[in-house]
């Protein structure tokens, strides 16, 4: 498979987890693009404009420099995250959910009208710290795998059950001292850092950033990565993430019925798997692997 | 097998009772659902709420949890007002509750429900946590050590690792008061706690909840309509009819009460009447 593609798939994936996360509290936010449109253009930025980073006549792009824009551009999007989350997170479901999108809209709209952003062509020649595009494989991976170490570390951790109690029952988990704001900001926080730090390493793989990579139309396409995949676990947005990002590519041959049948898919995912691809039965026999002696699952209980 | 007593930090004077309701009021538009009710619970006591449908014995523990802003009055809790706080912050102080309407985590399982509960011993360092190095690991061994004993009290045990959605009604409630003890209370509010259950079922959560109070050293404040079963268990009862505290007192003194006689007898006769 293209490795560019690859790249691409893993940056679906990564979106997805930081659509997840929120979600994992109950909260639909869409603010994903928002976050990863910060990253992005801060990426693009400090790489093309700030010398002391060390980009070269060549268009390579120092390694550690790119390390320092991932932690600054998951900061920037996590201290953005912690300012807005204060106030939009007191808002519930659908207000929510336009608030995230306003915020969506905000974003864009300032990258677009700054002095120092390209307007509406943007920046070009962000300098590149790998020489091909597999070289954004590695770190792309390991952005993965990071994000799902912490989601699965989460399982285990007070946070974690403490965002599921959120979701299942705010207003029991707040009869049992959790404080549920808190709670749903840091799910939030965590989500804008990823989606930050996504941005960034997009935006060097891009090669050019401008404000319509952080949209309200991917937020719908983010969101229909978890739809797809399933929210009950971090695996469900990977998996979503992964197949919705590469189907537009692999239908490439079909012409323009490519975005027909992706409709399609989008629009049948849910029906055909309401629970999404990834659901808590599948977990379950996942889990139970190496237990032959395993019980039924208590799969398909749903209402 | 033994879970250890913990106890809430004492604070206030040590004259002042351990809860304290003064002239509580409680409106919905129009509607009065409580009426200047005052009582206090001391430390130590089964104290039952009993009341007809509608007398506003929910409103009041919505009151004393932190759900419902009161329109007027007070609750005290060691001496202190508590009210305007949140439930979060009333649940630290050291009241926890039950629902009438059952509030599982339904998709948890019954031991990760048990476990929210016990959240504010479930955090360890960030560091430790992320890593799940030998210190998680025996933190988290302890932890769920803790939780099966607290299931156990309540003979849910054994399926621990089910999912709390596939648990009977009467389970149901068990595994509501198994999750709101591991929050550490020094004030347990049962909400009809025995709906549901059948005879014998009713006379063992009795049983129970007075073991409860002896090994938690639980103050406890319980809703239930079985008028004989409270008057077994607690001692002393508040009657509410209509937002009003119309008694107060001992089982024996509130059963003799004309007005409760009144309340009950009362509306037993208008019910039989309409059955006719
Ligand atoms: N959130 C609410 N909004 C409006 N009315 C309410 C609300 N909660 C309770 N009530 C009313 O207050 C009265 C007392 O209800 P409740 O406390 O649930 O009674 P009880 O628990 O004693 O059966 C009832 O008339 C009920 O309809
Ligand atoms: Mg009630």
């Amino acid at each position: 498979m293209d490795p560019a593609l690859l790249v691409q798939m893993l940056i679906g994936a990564l979106l997805g987890i930081s659509v997840y996360l929120p979600l994992a509290t109950g909260q639909l936010t869409l603010a994903t693009p928002a976050f990863y449109a910060v990253g992005g253009t801060l990426a693009a930025l400090l790489s093309t404009r700030w010398p002391v980073l060390g980009a070269r006549i060549d268009g390579s792009f120092p390694l550690p420099s790119f390390l320092l824009e991932l932690a600054l551009g998951g900061a920037l999007a996590g201290l953005l995250a912690l300012l807005v989350g204060r106030i939009v997170l007191r808002l519930q479901g659908i207000y929510l959910a336009i608030a995230t999108i306003a915020l969506v809209e905000i974003v864009r709209v300032a990258i677009l009208n700054l002095p120092f952003t390209g307007g509406a062509v943007g920046i070009f020649g962000i300098p590149q710290p790998f020489p091909s595009a597999a070289g954004y494989l590695l770190p792309a991976l390991a952005l993965l795998l990071l994000a799902g170490w912490v989601c699965q570390r989460l399982e285990v951790m007070a946070l974690g059950r403490a965002m599921a109690a959120v979701r299942e029952d705010e207003l029991a988990a707040r009869c049992m001292g959790i404080d549920t704001t808190q709670v749903k900001l840091t799910a939030f926080v965590m989500s804008a850092v990823l989606a930050g730090g996504t941005g960034v390493l997009a935006a060097h793989f891009l090669n050019t950033w401008n404000a319509r990579q952080g949209s309200f139309d991917s937020a719908v396409i983010m969101l229909a990565f978890v739809i797809l995949g399933g929210s009950r676990s971090w695996l469900g947005p990977v998996l979503g993430g992964l197949v919705l990002t590469a189907l537009p590519e692999l239908l490439r041959p079909v012409g323009d019925a490519r975005l027909v049948l992706f409709g399609l898919v989008i629009l049948s995912g849910p029906a055909l798997f309401p629970q999404g691809l990834v659901t808590p039965g599948l977990l379950e026999r996942l889990g139970r692997l190496g237990d032959p002696a395993g019980r039924p699952g208590a799969e398909g209980s749903r209402p | 097998m033994t879970v250890d007593p913990r106890l809430a930090p004492t604070g206030g004077s040590a004259a002042s009772p351990l809860l304290e309701l003064d002239a509580l009021s409680c409106r919905f538009g129009g509607l009065v659902a409580l009426d200047q009710v005052s009582f206090a619970v001391q430390q130590g006591e089964i104290f039952g709420l009993i009341g007809p449908n509608g007398a506003g014995k929910t409103t009041l523990f919505n009151l004393i949890s932190g759900l419902t802003p009161a329109s007027g009055g007070q609750v005290r809790w060691r001496g202190e007002p508590i009210g305007g706080l949140g439930p979060e912050r009333i649940n630290r102080l050291g009241i926890a509750r039950t629902f009438q309407n059952l509030r599982l985590f339904d998709s948890l399982t019954l031991r990760e429900n048990v476990l929210v509960g016990l959240h504010r011993e479930t955090r360890a360092p960030l560091v430790e946590a992320l890593s799940g190095n030998a210190g998680f690991r025996a933190r988290q061994a302890a932890l769920e050590r803790r939780a099966g004993e607290l299931l156990a009290l309540f003979g849910l045990d054994a399926r621990a690792d089910d999912s709390a959605a596939n648990l009977s009604y009467g389970d149901r409630r068990r595994l509501e008061i198994a999750r709101a003890l591991a929050t550490g209370p020094a004030l347990l509010l049962l909400d009809e706690p025995a709906a549901g259950m059948n005879p014998a079922e009713k006379d063992e959560l009795c049983a129970l909840i007075d073991r409860l109070r002896e090994q938690f050293q639980l103050t406890v404040l319980i809703i239930e309509h079985h008028v004989p079963l409270m008057m077994r268990l607690c001692d002393r009862l508040a009657v509410l009819n209509f937002g009003r505290r119309i008694a107060l007192g001992s089982p024996e003194h509130v059963r003799h009460d004309p007005a409760v006689i009144e309340a009950y007898l009362g509306g037993q006769a208008s019910a039989a009447g309409e059955r006719r």
